[in-house]
């Protein structure tokens, strides 16, 4: 509508003889009417099918990076996530590992004392025992002797009595039964 | 001794014969058979390519998404807001459309370019101009005007001056310079570039030992004309997505 205005108004001072001198500044309603036409069949046009289409392919662009990124975003965050666990998981392996070490040198300790204690107890066992059987011999070793000295007691009293014998016969007496004692001891 | 050098009229830059439906009021001449030739190579580019767009992009969805991305980001959102994505069809379209055209100026075998006729600059910044009014009235209502022609904060003795001067502003000043600059910049450097072309030739003829200076004059200028082609085509688009933004939110 503005152009065929346009076109009419120069179209008219045209005609009436204003602008009919060759300037090359005035317009030409002809020119005013194709131009106008052109204008508005290319915007027509373009806006129908080729702006659309290429701010679609614009925003599909954009929504598929931004969509990339947040996915990218997200699985790093998992990953993040994850990694976290893992070495939570190592810490805690770490941690239960180093408790099993000590309760197994606890136990291992506990199993040493135990044996140490009991060697101690079986060698404190023996060794009583052992005593006791020393004792055992000795008392009974004694018990020879006494024994022994008995029989030579009456022995040399028999003798004695069986002999009246003089100072130097009764101390040669006695120094043979020492003697004689003193072989059977050795 | 040298033939004198002579600049044809300027007349002969800018005014082309009809070349269909001559001399009636829908005439095509050079001018417009470039813009349907503009018209044809955006929508074989821009459709074409957005056929089978990729998530990965490769050959010429790259450079789609880098147009889109550079009106969206870089004029939409940046001067109107986040919000007014629904914008970004018409200013990339007003981009492509001045930006083809423009170029025309830098192509071997057609050096001109449509936007140096004052009659695309002025039908797309009245294009402009219908469009933020409307969008400033649709939202602002009669707001949308007395809060040009008295600004809060200004003292009411002041409004004297500056009514008049918003007044003027808002209703001449806006469109006219956004067709004037664009023509302006296209017609300047359609001459230029005719002028070092024309002087190139004429010393290759009179002087050739001096030939090489406006031959590589004229490169430089070409290399310096795409680069204007490019920046009209963006601060049109940007004055554009101001002039939008002031009429949505005009206390800004």
């Amino acid at each position: 509508m503005l152009a065929s205005v346009l076109a009419v108004a120069v179209k008219a001072a045209e005609a009436a003889g204003e602008v009919k001198a060759k300037n090359p500044i005035v317009p030409e309603s002809k020119e005013i009417l194709w131009a106008s036409i052109a204008f508005f069949i290319v915007f027509g046009l373009l806006a129908w099918k080729a702006w659309p289409a290429i701010k679609k392919s614009l925003q599909d662009r954009e929504d598929k990076i931004r969509g990339d990124l947040e996915h990218a975003e997200s699985v790093r965050t998992q990953a993040d996530k994850e990694l976290a666990d893992y070495q939570r998981q190592l810490a805690d392996s770490r941690n239960e590992g180093g408790r099993i070490i000590e309760e197994a040198r606890q136990s291992a300790d506990q199993v040493r004392k135990d044996l140490i204690a009991r060697a101690e107890a079986d060698a404190a066992e023996i060794r009583a025992r052992a005593q006791e059987d020393a004792k055992l011999a000795t008392e009974r070793a004694m018990a020879d002797v006494q024994s022994r000295v008995s029989d030579l007691s009456i022995e040399l009293a028999e003798r004695i009595v069986r002999h009246n014998l003089d100072k130097a016969t009764q101390i040669q007496l006695i120094e043979n039964y020492i003697n004689e004692v003193g072989g059977t001891r050795r | 001794m040298f033939a004198a050098f002579t600049f044809p009229p300027i007349d002969e830059l800018f005014r082309w014969k009809d070349i269909a439906f001559n001399d009636s009021g829908y005439g095509i001449n050079k001018t417009s058979l470039l813009v349907f030739i503009s018209s044809a190579l955006i929508l074989l580019i821009f459709i074409g390519g957005s056929r089978k767009m990729k998530l990965i992009p490769s050959g010429v969805q790259n450079v789609l998404e880098l147009t889109y991305d550079f009106v969206d980001r870089g004029i939409t959102r940046d001067v109107i807001g986040n919000d007014a994505t629904r914008y970004t069809p018409f200013l990339g379209s007003l981009f492509l459309f001045i930006l083809f055209l423009n170029f025309w100026e830098i192509i071997p075998g057609i050096q001109f370019p449509p936007t140096s006729r004052f009659a695309i600059p002025l039908f797309l910044s009245l294009m402009v101009y219908v469009l933020y009014w409307f969008l400033g009235f649709k939202h602002n209502g009669i707001k949308y005007l007395t809060g040009h022609l008295f600004p809060a904060g200004v003292p009411k003795a002041l409004y004297l001056l500056v009514t008049p001067i918003e007044l003027v502003q808002i209703l001449v000043v806006r469109p006219f310079s956004l067709a004037v600059r664009l023509l302006a910049n296209m017609m300047a450097g359609h001459i230029l570039l005719t002028a070092l072309a024309l002087l190139t030739s004429y010393t290759l003829t009179n002087a050739p030992i001096i030939t090489i200076g406006p031959f590589l004059l004229n490169i430089g200028v070409t290399g310096f004309e795409l680069l204007v082609g490019f920046l009209q085509a963006y601060i049109f688009t940007l004055l554009t997505a101001v002039y939008i933004a002031d009429s949505l939110h005009p206390e800004h």
